[in-house]
């Protein structure tokens, strides 16, 4: 699936119109040089040649050069994913969390206006576009109230902190980002848990449950919420492309130095051997991102299992 | 639910921790500056190097020959001694001698000698190494066409050698600042792979600074070189360059003070700062770029189908009429007015107006005249003869398509301004918005007859890469005329830059008349800075240029040393 994706990858971009090497040519340098540069980068070979190349390189584990960045596209990868990684990884337990939490809320006063006002909300903060969202925080929360940084992945001294006063650091420059990111598919997640907690709780079994006499915790608790947690967890699966995606949107708004602003970076500079990475790595995001998923249904779900 | 408490705990012990730092140890931040950039470098390397930041960078890092300066008075670049103490033209003007300093070292404590210098030049003149700069070399010696390196540059003793020219010119001394890497660390370097050369990421240099750290996509830092002589180690301990790309992210920072210099403050958000921020001053740079229109003058669909051969004059704009029409129905001066106010200036040609002793005064510029226009194409034959209110010339009529670049809201701006203003003189214009990097190839390669564009201009006068001939790299117009070639040829051979001064005025007298396109406005950048930093001198060179002067100290004060 993967190979299949990056050699549709490979063409796309290599058709487009655009020349990487057209980019450097601005007033002072030299018009020959893009010649040379062309030969020097490998695109002087004919498109065949370039494939056959590249796919013997990405076999071997080999990535090649950057065209922008002048440094070994693996390298440069190995700097940035971590920090998408922690990001993404942040906003989706933000986005399970609260989702569910209001989810359970929601379900349980079910046509109270507390339920009216969530639900309303949720619709708003999901039909929110990211970018004007981030704009709006760093304006208010961090401008006007100076709480929080507004950009970037910890101080720019950082370094020199203690252990904790570091994690402090990053934590508090996370905080902005991650809830923009995950604000959105919480209040979708939100929807979907009430939706199935309400099926859930008009079954037989919970019926059953609280006619034994059951405390209310221990019904919703045991018996309705893990049930009602089987459909969220493909959402798990379905959400990190949604997340990978506002994940760029998000990195360019608050500098945080991750793969999104790369990949952007790299489109913009048509600098083909740094696309094809990223578009590598988001694909192994999210096909990994799908296997937990599906292991997580069972440990959910006793019916599943895997031989 | 573990991450909870994870959260929880790191929490309580950032606490403890921010709370309990603040006595004692010194605060890393008290002195350095932080300089907001929209984008990373590329490299540090200076023979590779091609970004606007590695240029901001690595001027501070690797010894310069010259302490350039502009002088804004005079409008012309000035040489002090740097590396290079003193130099002396010999031969006629064809040879440069170059005194150096024997007490210059890497940092690494190796001395800097002409032989890292002669093995400098001749990287940035191998093809093999495809360096940006290679065309300053152009004028040494060649061999084969190829710079020979051994024939240009002759070493004399440890501190003297010669540079030998073909030609005495303006620009030599600028071509002579490139600046030197250290021959002992890239000795066996592989010239093909230059650009990914493992040792660009840790430079030696032997300027004011030296590089800490560079994470890419996030900050490069550069601190102070104790044993630099080039001039001296820096006065701070330490200058920080942010990778903030999003603008209005990049502005809050600054608003903030947790940056100290951003550029480009928009005009837009001038009157904003100036109100809430006291502490944040701002300097307008002199202009060095400028948009224009261009209109194709020759008939491009020709020119491409016989292979660059057939010349013949754009069916349309080929006529200097129909070009002079045209700029007199754009109504330039609201268009700068609205987008630029008192950051831009009417442009009359592409001479940039820092150049002073160069610009022709007497051109007045093209005012908004619609009657004008309409004469002017009525005596090109244009007329609206079957009354559909579009103008046509044996039965075509005047219709062409103008494109721009998505997502730059002024040129999207100048695009829908252009096509109401050319409506009202019986012409159709098609808007059509486009991707910039597809954009410029197509500019580049001559596929569209009538573009929005831009262009900077170098800190020495040289228009024979606009208007050289029809395959000039930026005459994307495809402009040419006799007089102003010779007239290039004569100003580019003069031995100093101030004889080439009545040249240059003819060749504006001559674009004015001609109007190979329409000229729109120069634009002067603004560069927002907290006031703590003192002894700043943001010019036309650059955000840091005398970097090493820098220091911080108390916002309110006026002092600037």
């Amino acid at each position: 699936m993967l190979f299949g994706l990056l050699t549709i990858t490979f063409f796309i971009i290599r058709l487009a119109p655009g020349d990487p090497v057209s980019m450097y040519i601005q007033s002072d340098v030299d018009p020959e040089y893009a010649d040379n540069l062309r030969e020097v980068l490998g695109l002087s070979d004919p498109l065949p040649v370039q494939y056959v190349k590249w796919l013997k390189g990405t076999l071997t584990g080999e990535l090649g050069m950057s065209f922008s960045k002048h440094a070994a596209v693996g390298d440069i990868l190995l700097e940035t994913i971590p920090n998408t990684v922690l990001l993404t990884a942040v906003a989706l337990v933000f986005n399970f969390l609260v989702g569910i939490i209001i989810g359970i809320i929601t379900a349980l006063k079910r046509g109270s206006t507390l339920d009216h006002s969530v639900n309303i909300t949720a619709l708003f903060v999901y039909s929110m576009p990211e970018f004007w969202l981030g704009l709006m925080l760093i304006l208010g929360v961090s401008l006007h109230l100076g709480i929080l940084p507004a950009s970037g992945m910890h101080s720019p001294m950082a370094k020199y902190l203690s252990l904790p006063a570091y994690v402090w650091d990053v934590v508090e420059h996370m905080i902005l980002p991650v809830f923009v990111l995950g604000v959105a598919s919480a209040a979708a997640t939100g929807r979907y848990m009430r939706g199935s907690l309400l099926e859930v709780i008009n079954q037989d079994y919970i019926r059953t449950a609280r006619a034994k006499g059951l405390s209310e915790v221990l019904v919703i608790g045991k018996h309705a919420l893990r049930n009602a947690l089987i459909p969220i967890i493909t959402l798990l699966g379905l959400s990190l492309p949604f997340l990978l995606g506002g994940a760029v949107i998000v990195e360019t708004v608050f500098a945080w130095p991750g793969m999104g602003k790369l990949t952007i970076d790299a489109i913009f500079s048509r600098d083909y051997p740094l696309i094809i990475a990223c578009t590598m790595v988001s694909g192994v995001m999210v096909i990994l991102g799908n296997l937990v998923a599906d292991l997580l249904y069972a440990l959910i779900d006793p019916r599943i299992r895997y031989e | 639910m573990s991450p909870r408490y994870l959260f929880v705990a790191l929490l309580c012990c950032g606490l403890v921790v921010s709370c309990g730092k603040k006595s004692g140890e010194k605060d890393p931040m008290s002195e350095t500056a932080v300089v907001a950039l929209s984008g990373d470098a590329d490299n540090l390397n200076p023979v590779v190097a091609n970004s606007a930041t590695s240029g901001d960078i690595q001027g501070n890092i690797y010894p310069t020959m010259f302490d350039v300066s502009f002088n804004t008075r005079e409008g012309k670049l000035e040489f002090e001694p740097s590396l290079v103490t003193r130099w002396e033209f010999t031969n006629g003007g064809k040879d440069v001698v170059l005194h150096l300093r024997p007490d210059v070292r890497w940092e690494d404590g190796i001395l800097v000698t002409p032989q890292d210098i002669k093995f400098s030049y001749e990287l940035y003149g191998d093809p093999e190494v495809a360096s940006p700069r290679r065309s300053y070399l152009e004028s040494m010696i060649q061999t084969d066409g190829k710079f020979d390196v051994d024939r240009s540059i002759e070493i004399i003793d440890d501190t003297t050698m010669v540079f030998h020219f073909t030609r005495q010119y303006p620009l030599q001394l600028f071509h002579l600042n490139l600046s030197p890497i250290p021959r002992h660390i890239y000795r066996n370097a592989d010239r093909k792979t230059m650009r990914s050369n493992p040792a660009n990421e840790h430079p030696v240099g032997a300027g004011p600074f030296k590089l800490e750290e560079w994470t890419r996509q996030q900050q490069i830092v550069v601190s102070r070189n104790v044993n630099s002589k080039l001039p001296y180690p820096a006065k701070l301990e330490r200058v920080i360059f942010r990778v903030i790309s999003e603008p209005t992210t990049r502005l809050t920072e600054l608003k903030k003070g947790a940056v100290d210099v951003m550029r480009p403050v928009y005009p837009e958000d001038v009157a904003d700062i100036q109100e809430s921020s006291p502490d944040i001053k701002l300097v307008t740079l002199p202009p060095r770029s400028y948009e224009y229109i261009g209109w194709m003058n020759i008939d491009a669909k020709e020119y491409h189908a016989s292979g660059k051969k057939t010349i013949r004059p754009h069916p349309l704009f080929g006529d200097r009429r129909v070009r002079q029409a045209l700029t007199y129905a754009i109504n330039r001066k609201a268009i700068l007015d609205d987008q630029l106010g008192p950051y831009g200036e009417l442009a009359v040609t592409d001479f940039s107006p820092i150049f002073r002793w160069a610009i022709q005064h007497d051109l007045i510029p093209y005012p908004y005249d619609p009657d004008r226009a309409k004469q002017l194409l009525r005596s090109a034959g244009w007329s609206d003869s079957n009354g559909d209110g579009v103008l046509d010339k044996g039965g075509k009529n005047f219709e062409f398509t103008l494109y721009y670049n998505v997502g730059n809201k002024r040129r999207e701006y100048v695009a829908t301004i252009v096509q109401e203003n050319l409506k009202q003189v019986g012409i159709k214009v098609n808007l059509q918005s486009v991707e910039p990097v597809v954009l410029y190839q197509n500019i580049e390669e001559k596929k569209y007859d009538a573009f929005v564009a831009g262009f900077s201009v170098g800190l020495a006068i040289d228009p024979s890469d606009r208007w050289g001939d029809i395959n000039s790299p930026f005459n994307n117009v495809a402009f040419s005329h006799r007089r102003v070639s010779e007239l290039l040829k004569l100003g580019l051979h003069v031995p100093t830059e101030r004889d080439a001064g009545p040249f240059w005025k003819e060749i504006q007298s001559i674009l004015h008349q001609e109007q190979p396109c329409t000229f729109l406005y120069w634009i002067k950048d603004i560069v927002g800075q907290n006031r703590r930093l003192k002894r700043v001198n943001i010019n036309v060179l650059g955000v840091t240029d005398h970097m090493w002067e820098w220091t911080i100290g108390d916002p309110k004060s006026s002092v600037t040393y």
